[in-house]
């Protein structure tokens, strides 16, 4: 078990935002987090780094307790994390951006220039672009950027927020493709979306939370048939295909 | 950033070596030499608020208190014990860094105007309490009979001795910049600057290293008061005011904040500027300003931004066909 969570309760000054969430991820499984907004989905995630304040409950890593430790110590324990927003440097360039991923591992020269490769490999649109400024980037590839930056750390578990959001629907199939690209590497993810169809396309099994507490898991496949559920959580969402 | 340096950068800080070596033989009297013997001491203060400022993003404008802790380590170890500049350094360093955590903690939680204001009431407090403290600080009175520095024996007394040592410091103190800021520790504080945000998502101990770019800076600033205090031989609460931890300021803004060579430029303009004026008599302080708020609004990435671009410009004029346009940035 990689990531075991639980009866977490977390919460942003008197707001509760998660009451009791009980989480698990194994090893290089892609694990989706569903749910609407203000579910609590992103507290989770910021539970998970050390950056909510967390009330009681547990979350191991790798069996070690990482309950409470700032965020440096546990995105060096080999958790890296894909921010929601696409939170990049927008002054620096985009080899500055992807170098800077790599600080929380011990400085290592020949696993830095590996890993670069592959991310450019990943996303050649970034190499062509390495002397551009971060913010000049369009929105998709900012996004590539902070999932590469976050590569650069050679994470055992990738946690994603919202990797989609506010992107242009080709452009968010692209992510999914780099999503599905990044599992068969071998990683580990844990994958907060808003938009459950494509997460549970990509994802082993999924966890529904609704208002800080998980109301329904699953397999994927099993949860693609939960019309019901799906749509009473998610109002609808595309269910075209 | 550019890190190459190639034969071609050698010869220049020869030059710029020769240069420093043979100023105070050409000045015509020590006046001029104990200008330059404040410019020395205003390079230190300066790289340390480029360092804090500059390059880890957290605006000081109380970095005349860290100057006045060296100053004052030096006086009232010199007044109480008898110590001498050998002895001051090492004890005025260990101050600083404590004074450098003392404002860091609080600093931590705060950002951009707060932070700013938190710095001036620590510059202030500081006066303060060397101003009021009479028993123990002689307050507004100062502290006089500061000795001057002896290197093994020898005293150092002319303008022009404290002038070598002085610049020899100095440029310690810019190398060591230089080193830092190309370390892990330097692109952790640029990287905290950009954002200090995505610095903590990117694994960045901000805490740790907020901490260390205000130690770091105290550290300079304190090296800057001991070679004041040793140099002028007298140091009271009057030269740690607001008014000089702004001097300071503008010293590295003036120069480019960020930059490595900006305090050098910075130094220079704050100290040897305002003395150039003095024949405008009362009016230089407003023409000094009236400069000050040119150079911001035209060049407000400082001066050696300004060179810099000028020197390609020019460069690319002279070497026009004959060189390949230039190279992207580095790895």
């Amino acid at each position: 078990m990689i990531l075991k969570i639980e009866d977490l309760v977390s919460s942003y000054g008197v707001i509760r935002a998660l009451k009791g969430v009980s989480l698990e991820v194994k090893e290089g499984e892609l694990v989706s987090l569903l749910g609407a907004n203000g579910a609590g989905k992103s507290t989770l995630l910021k539970s998970i780094i050390g950056m909510v304040k967390i009330n009681s409950g547990h979350i191991r890593y790798e069996g070690k307790e990482i309950t409470g430790l700032p965020a440096s110590r546990i995105i060096n324990n080999g958790i890296s994390i894909v921010p929601e927003g696409r939170k990049i440097f927008a002054d620096m360039s985009v080899a500055d951006n992807l170098e800077l991923g790599s600080f929380s591992r011990k400085p290592d020269k020949a696993l830095d220039k590996q890993i670069l490769e592959t991310v450019y490999e990943f996303f050649p649109r970034l190499y062509e672009r390495r002397n551009q400024m971060g913010g000049l980037l369009s929105g998709g590839e900012q996004q590539m950027l902070a999932i590469g930056r976050a590569m650069m750390s050679n994470p055992r578990l990738l946690l994603m927020d919202e990797p989609s959001m506010g992107l242009a629907p080709l452009v968010v199939e692209e992510v999914f493709a780099v999503i599905r690209k990044l599992k068969a590497t071998g990683v580990t993810i844990l994958l907060v979306e808003q938009n459950a169809s494509m997460a549970l396309e990509v994802s082993d099994r999924a966890y529904v939370l609704s208002t800080g507490n998980i109301v329904d898991q699953d397999t994927s496949e099993n949860m693609k048939k939960k019309n019901s559920l799906v749509e009473a959580y998610l109002g609808g969402g595309n269910k075209e295909d | 950033m550019n890190t190459n340096v190639k034969s071609g950068s050698l010869v220049k800080w020869a030059v710029t070596a020769l240069a420093v070596i043979l100023l105070p033989l050409v000045l015509p009297n020590s006046y001029f030499i104990r200008v330059l013997d404040l410019v020395g001491i205003y390079i230190l203060l300066s790289t340390g608020s480029n360092i804090l400022t500059g390059f880890a993003g957290q605006l000081s404008m109380g970095q005349a208190a860290f100057y006045g802790v060296g100053a004052y380590t030096t006086g009232l170890i010199g007044m109480y014990l008898g110590w001498g500049f050998w002895q001051t350094l090492p004890c005025a360093i260990g101050v600083a860094c404590i004074f450098g955590l003392v404002l860091a903690i609080p600093a931590l939680r705060l950002k951009g105007g707060y932070l700013t204001l938190l710095t001036i009431g620590f510059g202030e407090i500081f006066r303060l309490v060397m101003n009021n403290w009479v028993s123990f600080t002689r307050g507004p009175s100062g502290i006089t009979g500061i000795r001057t520095v002896s290197i093994f024996g020898f005293e150092l007394a002319t303008k022009t001795q404290w002038y070598y040592f002085i610049f020899a410091i100095a440029a310690l103190g810019l190398l060591y910049q230089r080193i830092l800021m190309q370390s892990r520790v330097g692109r952790a504080f640029i990287a905290i600057r950009e954002d200090d945000q995505v610095a903590e998502l990117t694994g960045i101990d901000i805490t740790r290293y907020k901490i260390m770019a205000f130690i770091t800076s105290a550290v300079y600033s304190a090296v800057a008061g001991v070679l004041y205090a040793h140099l002028t031989g007298y140091i009271s609460p009057d030269s740690f005011t607001a008014n000089e931890s702004n001097f300071i300021l503008w010293a590295a803004i003036i120069g480019g904040l960020g930059t490595y060579l900006g305090p050098v430029v910075g130094g220079f303009v704050m100290v040897v500027f305002p003395e150039a004026l003095r024949a405008l008599g009362s009016l230089r302080l407003v023409i000094f300003g009236v400069i000050l708020m040119l150079v911001i609004i035209y060049y407000p990435k400082g001066m050696v931004p300004f060179f810099q671009q000028l020197g390609n410009r020019m460069g690319d004029r002279f070497h026009k066909g004959a060189r390949k346009p230039r190279k992207e940035g580095g790895e």
